[in-house]
C-alpha cells in the first residue's frame, strides 16, 4: 500500500520515489507545490476509493499524515 | 498510473517541452475570476501535442477588468492572438447567487442589465484594442434554487436571471471576433458533482476541479484548431468493422451487421453521425482492404447503409498498401496528408499507418463499436470558426470533381477536356459574404499559395476597405457544377509605378485550369488602367507549396533579386477556353 502510495506521489510531482518518505513535505520536495497537491490528493482520493474530510486535507503537512489518515479511514498501509 | 488524460500529466510535461518553431504559433491568454492553475499548462502541452507551439498568458487571479481596461496591463504587451474569458455565475451574481429572492420582483431586470452592460463594456473594450478573438464561456445554469420546485413557475426567477444574462451574450456573435463557449454544454457532458469540487472550491477556489481541467481544455481546443488552421477536413474510413459489423468478404452480404440488431444500430448511428459532418463540409473517404465488388455492394445496395457512393469523394477498396491508399486519397483529393483522420477498427492498421504516416491522425479506435458514435462526436478536430457556403456544399463540389476525373480519364486529352468543362470564372470585390470565406482560404491553403500569408477575418475586412490594396476573389464554376469561391489575391499599390502582390492562391481542388492564369490577368488589367508599369511579386517557400513554385516564370514575370517582375507593357498570356465574368 504504502508502495502504491509513493507511486501515486512520484508520478503526481514528477519525482523518483526513492526521493520520497514519510518526513517529505513542501518544504523539503521542491516539486510539491500548493496546486499538484490538490491533485495530489484528488487522485489519492480515486486510487484508494477514499473520500479526505476537508479539515483532515489542511492537517497534511508531510507524507507521513496521509498513512496517519489511511490508518483513521481503515486503509493499510503497510 | 500515467495517465495521458490527467492532470499531473500535463502540469509536469509542460514543464519539460519548449517551443519547436514548428511555424503555427499561437498567443493565448486566460482571464478568470477564480483559480485557473492547470488550464495554460494543459493547452501548451495539448497544443504540443498537435504541432502548435503556444504561447500562455494568464492575467492574475481576478484580474480581469483591469487587465482589459487598464491599457498598461500585461495583457496588452502580451497582443493575444485568442483570449479566454472564463466567466462564473458566482463571481457575476456575488450575493444574489445565494439569496436572489431577496431582490424585490420588481428590482430584478436592473440587476440583469447592471450586469449585462459589466460585461459589454469589457467586451467593447477589448474589440477595440485587441486584434485578439475573444472568447466567452456562458454563465452556467445554478442547479439548486431555495424555491425548490417551484423554481420553475416562478417568475424573473434565479435560472431565468442566468438564461437572460447568457441570451444577451449570445446577441454579441454578430460582432465578427466575440465568440460564446456553451459553457452548460461542458456540465451537461460531464456533470456539476463531478466538475465541481466543494473541499477544492474551498480550498482553493478552484471552480472545474483538477480531475476535469483536461476536458474543459480539450473542448476549448476546436477554437485553436480554428484559428491556426489546424482543421481536419477529411475522413478516412476502413470498411469491415468500421462502417459495418462483420467482413463482408467471409460473412457475405447478409449476415453483415448493419441495422436492426444491437451492434448493427451502433454503425448505423457511427454512419449517420459521419453523414451529418459530409453535410457540413467535411470529405469523407473509402480506404478498405477488401474485393471491390463484395464491399461496393454494400455501399450501393445494402437497405440500411446510410452513407452511399456519392458522399464518398474517394473510394479506395482494393488490396493495397493502407498507407499507399492514403497517399493516393491525399493526391487525388488534393488534400494535405495533415488534413485526414483515418478510422480503422484494427489496431495493428492504426498502428502501421500512424508509424508511415505520422501526418495522418489516426484515431484510436477500441473494438467495441457501440464507443464509436461517441468518440466521433467528441473530437474537435473538425472545429472552424465559421461555416461558410462552401462548407455546406462541400460534398457536391467533390463529387463534381468525381465526375470531371471521369471525363478526363475518357476524353484523354486535357486541353480537349478543358474546352468541354465550360469553365466560368466570376471575378468579385470582397464584401461581407466573402469576407470570412477569403479570410479561410488564406488560413488553410498550402499548396498554390505564393506568399502562404494568413489572415483573420477582421484583417481582410480592414484590407478591403483600404484605398491601396485590392481584395478579390473567384467563383469558379463549370458544367458539373459550382467550385464556390476557391481562389483569391491581395495586392498593394505601393506606388504610381508599382504594385506588390501580397497574396495570391487557389484551392488546389481548381488547380491547374488556367484559373490561375486568369486571375493574375485580371491583375494585370487593372494595373494597365492605372497606369502602372511593375507587377511585382515574391515566392515565399513552404514545406508544400511547391506547386506553386514555378508559376511567375511561367507566366513571363523576370527574376529581379527576391522578386519577381511583370512589365505590363508585356502581354501575358490568357486561356481562352475560360468565361471570365466580373462583378466588382
Amino acid at each position: 500500500m504504502s508502495e502504491k502510495l509513493y507511486q501515486i506521489i512520484s508520478n503526481v510531482f514528477n519525482v523518483d520515489t526513492s526521493k520520497i518518505n514519510d518526513e517529505t513535505t513542501s518544504e523539503n520536495l521542491e516539486e510539491w507545490d500548493s496546486f499538484n497537491f490538490y491533485v495530489l490528493l484528488d487522485e489519492i482520493e480515486n486510487e484508494f476509493n477514499i473520500k479526505f474530510d476537508l479539515d483532515e486535507t489542511l492537517e497534511i503537512k508531510k507524507i507521513g499524515d496521509i498513512k496517519k489518515i489511511f490508518l483513521k479511514h481503515g486503509v493499510k498501509t503497510e | 498510473m500515467k495517465n495521458e488524460e490527467n492532470l499531473a500529466y500535463f502540469l509536469n510535461e509542460a514543464k519539460i517541452i519548449k517551443p519547436r518553431d514548428l511555424g503555427k504559433k499561437l498567443r493565448v491568454a486566460f482571464l478568470a475570476s477564480s483559480t485557473i492553475n492547470g488550464f495554460e499548462e494543459t493547452m501548451r502541452v495539448k497544443c504540443f501535442q498537435k504541432g502548435i507551439d503556444c504561447i500562455t498568458y494568464v492575467a492574475d487571479y481576478n484580474q480581469y477588468n483591469q487587465e482589459i481596461l487598464n491599457q498598461d496591463s500585461g495583457l496588452y504587451q502580451f497582443k493575444p492572438d485568442i483570449t479566454f474569458l472564463i466567466l462564473d455565475t458566482r463571481h457575476i451574481l456575488g450575493e444574489h447567487f445565494f439569496s436572489w429572492y431577496s431582490v424585490p420582483y420588481d428590482d430584478r431586470p436592473k440587476i440583469i442589465d447592471t450586469k449585462v452592460s459589466e460585461i459589454q463594456n469589457i467586451c467593447n473594450t477589448f474589440q477595440k484594442n485587441f486584434d485578439s478573438k475573444l472568447v466567452i464561456t456562458s454563465l452556467q445554469i445554478p442547479n439548486y434554487s431555495p424555491y425548490g420546485i417551484n423554481e420553475e413557475s416562478t417568475l424573473r426567477s434565479l435560472k431565468e436571471v442566468v438564461y437572460a444574462i447568457n441570451n444577451e451574450l449570445l446577441q454579441w456573435k454578430k460582432f465578427g471576433n466575440i465568440f460564446i463557449y456553451d459553457f452548460n454544454e461542458f456540465v451537461r457532458k460531464f456533470g456539476e458533482k463531478n466538475i465541481f469540487n466543494y473541499k477544492q472550491f474551498f480550498s482553493g477556489d478552484i471552480k472545474i476541479s483538477t480531475e476535469y481541467i483536461p476536458k474543459f481544455i480539450n473542448e476549448l481546443m476546436g477554437y485553436i484548431y480554428a484559428v491556426t488552421g489546424t482543421t481536419k477536413k477529411c475522413i478516412v474510413l476502413d470498411l469491415d468493422n468500421t462502417l459495418w459489423g462483420g467482413i463482408v468478404g467471409e460473412d457475405g452480404f447478409d449476415n453483415i451487421k448493419l441495422g436492426d440488431n444491437p451492434v448493427g444500430r451502433s454503425f448505423v448511428e457511427f454512419q449517420k453521425r459521419l453523414l451529418a459532418l459530409n453535410q457540413r463540409g467535411i470529405i469523407l473517404a473509402v480506404n478498405s482492404k477488401n474485393n471491390f465488388n463484395d464491399a461496393i455492394e454494400v455501399i450501393q445496395k445494402h437497405p440500411n447503409m446510410i452513407l452511399r457512393e456519392d458522399n464518398f469523394a474517394c473510394v479506395k477498396i482494393n488490396w493495397d498498401d493502407k498507407s499507399v491508399n492514403l497517399q493516393k486519397i491525399s493526391e487525388e483529393l488534393n488534400i494535405g496528408l495533415d488534413s485526414m483522420i483515418f478510422f480503422d477498427d484494427d489496431p495493428i492498421n492504426q498502428e502501421y499507418v500512424r508509424e508511415s504516416l505520422p501526418e495522418v491522425l489516426v484515431v484510436n479506435l477500441p473494438k467495441d463499436s457501440s464507443q464509436y458514435s461517441q468518440i466521433i462526436t467528441e473530437m474537435k478536430e473538425f472545429d472552424v470558426l465559421k461555416i461558410t457556403e462552401e462548407d455546406t456544399k462541400r460534398g457536391e463540389m467533390y463529387l463534381g470533381q468525381k465526375k470531371r476525373k471521369e471525363l478526363e480519364g475518357k476524353i484523354g486529352d486535357f486541353n480537349e477536356f478543358l474546352k468541354q468543362m465550360d469553365i466560368v470564372v466570376n471575378v468579385k470585390k470582397a464584401d461581407s459574404f466573402s469576407i470570412p470565406r477569403i479570410s479561410q482560404l488564406t488560413l488553410k491553403t498550402n499548396q498554390f499559395n505564393l506568399t502562404t500569408k494568413r489572415y483573420q477575418e477582421e484583417e481582410i475586412a480592414k484590407f478591403s476597405s483600404l484605398d491601396n490594396k485590392i481584395v478579390e476573389c473567384v467563383q469558379v464554376s463549370d458544367k458539373f457544377g459550382d467550385n464556390g469561391i476557391t481562389g483569391t489575391y491581395i495586392v498593394e499599390k505601393k506606388n504610381d509605378d508599382e504594385w506588390i502582390i501580397d497574396t495570391f492562391l487557389l484551392s488546389c481542388r481548381i488547380m491547374g485550369r488556367g484559373v490561375e492564369e486568369i486571375m493574375m490577368n485580371q491583375i494585370i488589367e487593372k494595373a494597365k488602367l492605372s497606369g502602372i508599369k511593375r507587377l511585382k511579386g515574391e515566392f515565399i517557400p513552404t514545406s508544400k507549396n511547391k506547386p506553386a513554385e514555378n508559376f511567375y516564370e511561367k507566366l513571363g514575370f523576370k527574376k529581379e533579386n527576391e522578386f519577381w517582375v511583370f512589365n505590363t507593357d508585356n502581354i501575358m498570356k490568357k486561356p481562352e477556353h475560360i468565361k471570365v465574368e466580373k462583378n466588382e
